[in-house]
């Protein structure tokens, strides 16, 4: 129960100082990082729960924020017309996905998934009057939810806080759930659970589905961080950066993911200040997080947590 | 180990001096909340000796990593000119990389102005990120010379807290169909170019700048940014037969597209005219060899214009090749920042004031004696037209024309 307690005070803590304390530009960056964790935590969902390796989770994100972002220049910015729309395309595009790849596993769902990813960006990329092709898409109004406008860096901070609050609640009841369970089995022992009666395309569906939803929630304010969504944010170097964050957060742990998604960003903003050489740092924190800490820096955390409990024990 | 006990000596006796004057401290802080009382009165002064800041974004990373390291260099160049001070003020420049992706550029643009709280922003080439930065920076509030080249930028996309010393992609493309249709009435012209906005622009110009004269315009090709292999626009173009081909690619591209354009042995065949991006002297000619001779393209920026011999001879010297667009870019867009703090006696944070002392007077940059237009805040430019011949020692391009005092249209456009 005091375990309980600490888990919801102490990010609700966190957020609540950062609110306070940080200026505009670490705001909209933490932001920033929460909806990219969002939407690594609910690739963690495919990978680490269902064994899914999915190198296309950025068109399920950048197609939310492409359906959000237009959705907005038309009928404006409110938040539950923003929110929508990115969860219903995310939800969709996942949809369509499923159909086509959860029928094949391994390498070539990688692939097809790629694949898939490479369609959405085609689409992106090509549609200029719709998408704005290279250019992307700016001029986006500002969030609003009633009567209230969300323009500020903390409005959006909190708003990508509580998100990242409700995803988290809803992927951890997800994987706690029978469904979860059953889709860890789908991964384990898919044999024995198709004679066991589990149609495994449902439960990867159903996963794939809502992961969608998830990465789309997130996908949907991320236009809002930079007032712009442009191809990049569905390209398949995204997606491979999202699989990257996951395995330097922790793949598994769906937490981790933040972590992750905190580490390689931080990476790329502050350190490409100093040298160009910044993906090189990217790929050594890799390689020494699947040398060191194969479960990702969330299970290096916990192993110190424990480490420093058995001594105060 | 001497090193050792000579380290621990010194901080000891550091501690015991820190001991001692805890009571002069106490002092000092008296002192020093006395001078904080009277600080405001001081500001003026102080805000001389604090260093102006300037942000810059820029590629240093992506197809355009070349052309931001030339950007970056020609800033430099002028401010180890000025003896890294503007109007006697420290200068302090902070560069960042936007990988050419609008994105980050936002992103890294957010982090000057808002972490490393500078007080003028510079740069960009791609203009995507150019447009990207267009609602952050006027959000913001913050001055900003935007280097990229969006026509937009001085048409429906102007900001008041935007200045750009530099052309817009109308002025190549419109003056490269002028040039055609003035050396080659009636020829059938194809078009091919990177497609994002600077390509759409400079190839729409030329296009519908040539048929007001009358022009025939064949297929338009389009191939995405960073492309590897142009074998199959190539082929594509070799079946079109046209008399002429008007190209834009930039940076890494250029290099690939004119190397194949050699090895398909379209050289020589068929007439190459282009922006002078495609070019460049510094970035893409010397890599090229004489895939390019012979081409003619349109230009604001020259290596053989008069007015650039001072800065030519001066990056000479600094030990690099001939300068191409962006290190002049970066140098020119320095002479203003430098023009922009003398005539507001070291202070050009005041914008309304720094932006009526630019439109008073012209400055005198490597891109020649540049005017600002008041209506959007755009330079007006000579364009040269520039055919790429053979020199001692590579190729150059040669001067054969100028457009002067080329106006953008404006937002009326």
């Amino acid at each position: 129960m005091k375990r309980n307690i600490a888990m919801v005070a102490l990010p609700a803590a966190a957020a609540a100082a950062a609110a306070l304390l940080a200026d505009d530009f670490v705001l909209r960056f933490l932001a920033e990082i929460l909806l990219f964790g969002i939407a690594v935590m609910s690739l963690d969902i495919l990978i680490g729960f269902g064994g899914l390796m999915s190198l296309g989770h950025a068109a399920l994100f950048g197609g939310a924020a492409y359906a959000a972002a237009i959705a907005a220049r038309q009928w404006g910015g409110d938040v539950a017309l923003v929110l929508g729309s990115g969860i219903a395309t995310g939800m969709v595009l996942a949809a369509l996905m499923g159909v086509v790849v959860l029928r094949s596993g391994h390498l070539f769902l990688l692939i097809l998934t790629l694949l898939m990813g490479q369609m959405v960006w085609e689409v992106a990329f090509h549609w200029r009057e719709v998408t704005g092709g290279a250019d992307g898409l700016r001029g986006l109004p500002a969030l609003s939810l009633g009567p209230w406008t969300l323009s500020t860096a903390r409005a959006l901070f909190l708003l990508a806080a509580l998100l990242a609050a409700v995803a988290f609640v809803v992927g951890r009841s997800f994987v706690a759930a029978p469904i979860g369970r059953a889709l860890v089995g789908t991964r384990e022992e898919p044999i024995r659970m198709a004679a066991l009666g589990y149609s495994l395309f449902a439960v990867r569906f159903r996963a794939l589905v809502l992961a969608g939803a998830l990465a789309g929630a997130a996908g949907a304010l991320f236009p809002f961080v930079n007032l712009y969504v442009g191809p990049q944010s569905v390209h398949w170097t995204q997606s491979a950066a999202m699989v990257i964050m996951l395995v330097i957060g922790g793949i598994g742990s769906l937490w981790g993911a933040f972590i992750g998604s905190a580490v390689y960003l931080g990476i790329q903003t502050y350190l490409s200040a100093y040298t160009d050489r910044w993906q090189l740092c990217v790929g050594l924190v890799f390689v020494l997080t699947v040398l060191l800490l194969p479960n990702g820096i969330a299970s290096g955390l916990r192993i110190l947590r424990d480490r420093l409990r058995r001594r105060g024990a | 180990m001497p090193n050792a006990t000579d380290h621990e000596g010194r901080a000891s006796s550091a501690s015991a001096r820190a001991a001692a004057s805890a009571a002069a401290t106490r002092r000092l802080l008296l002192v020093g909340a006395t001078a904080g009382a009277l600080a405001p009165l001081a500001t003026p002064a102080l805000a001389q000796a604090r260093p102006l800041r300037i942000g810059m974004v820029t590629s240093l990373s992506g197809p355009f990593a070349a052309l931001g390291e030339s950007m970056r260099a020609g800033m430099r160049l002028l401010l180890a000119q000025s003896g890294e001070r503007f109007a006697d003020r420290p200068v302090e420049l902070i560069v960042e990389d936007d990988q050419a992706r609008p994105d980050d550029g936002v992103r890294k643009a957010r982090k000057l102005i808002g972490q490393d709280r500078v007080d003028l922003l510079c740069g960009v080439i791609h203009s995507g990120v150019a447009l990207a930065l267009r609602d952050v920076v006027t959000e913001a509030q913050m001055p900003t010379f935007l280097l990229g080249s969006a026509n937009d930028l001085a048409r429906k996309a102007v900001s008041p807290y935007i200045l750009r010393p530099t052309k817009t992609n109308w002025m190549l493309g419109s003056t490269a169909a002028r040039r055609s249709h003035e050396t080659h009435p009636g020829a059938r012209v194809v078009t091919a170019a990177s497609d994002y906005a600077a390509g759409r622009e400079f190839v729409g110009d030329f296009v519908q700048t040539y048929q007001e004269f009358g022009g025939r315009i064949g297929r338009q090709f389009w191939t995405p940014l960073g492309s590897a292999d142009f074998g199959p626009l190539l082929t594509a173009i070799a079946a079109e037969r046209p008399d002429s081909v008007y190209v834009f690619f930039a940076g890494s591209d250029a290099v690939r597209f004119l190397r194949q354009w050699k090895e398909y042995r379209l050289a020589g065949r068929i007439r190459l005219t282009g922006t002078g991006a495609c070019f460049d002297q510094e970035d893409v000619l010397p890599a090229v060899g004489d895939a390019a001779l012979g081409a003619v393209n349109t230009f604001h920026q020259s290596p053989t214009a008069p007015a650039s011999a001072a800065f030519v001879e001066a990056y000479r010297t600094s030990g690099k090749g001939l300068p191409g667009e962006f290190s002049t870019t970066g140098y020119a867009c320095g002479q203003v920042l430098r023009a922009a703090t003398e005539r507001t006696g070291g202070d050009p944070t005041d914008w309304a004031r720094t932006r009526q002392a630019l439109f008073d007077a012209p400055v005198d940059t490597a891109f020649g004696r540049m005017p600002f237009d008041p209506r959007n805040g755009q330079a007006i430019l000579d364009i040269h037209v520039h055919e790429v011949r053979s020199a001692p020692g590579g190729v150059i391009n040669t001067v054969v024309h100028t457009y002067p005092q080329l106006r953008d249209p404006g937002p009326n456009a």
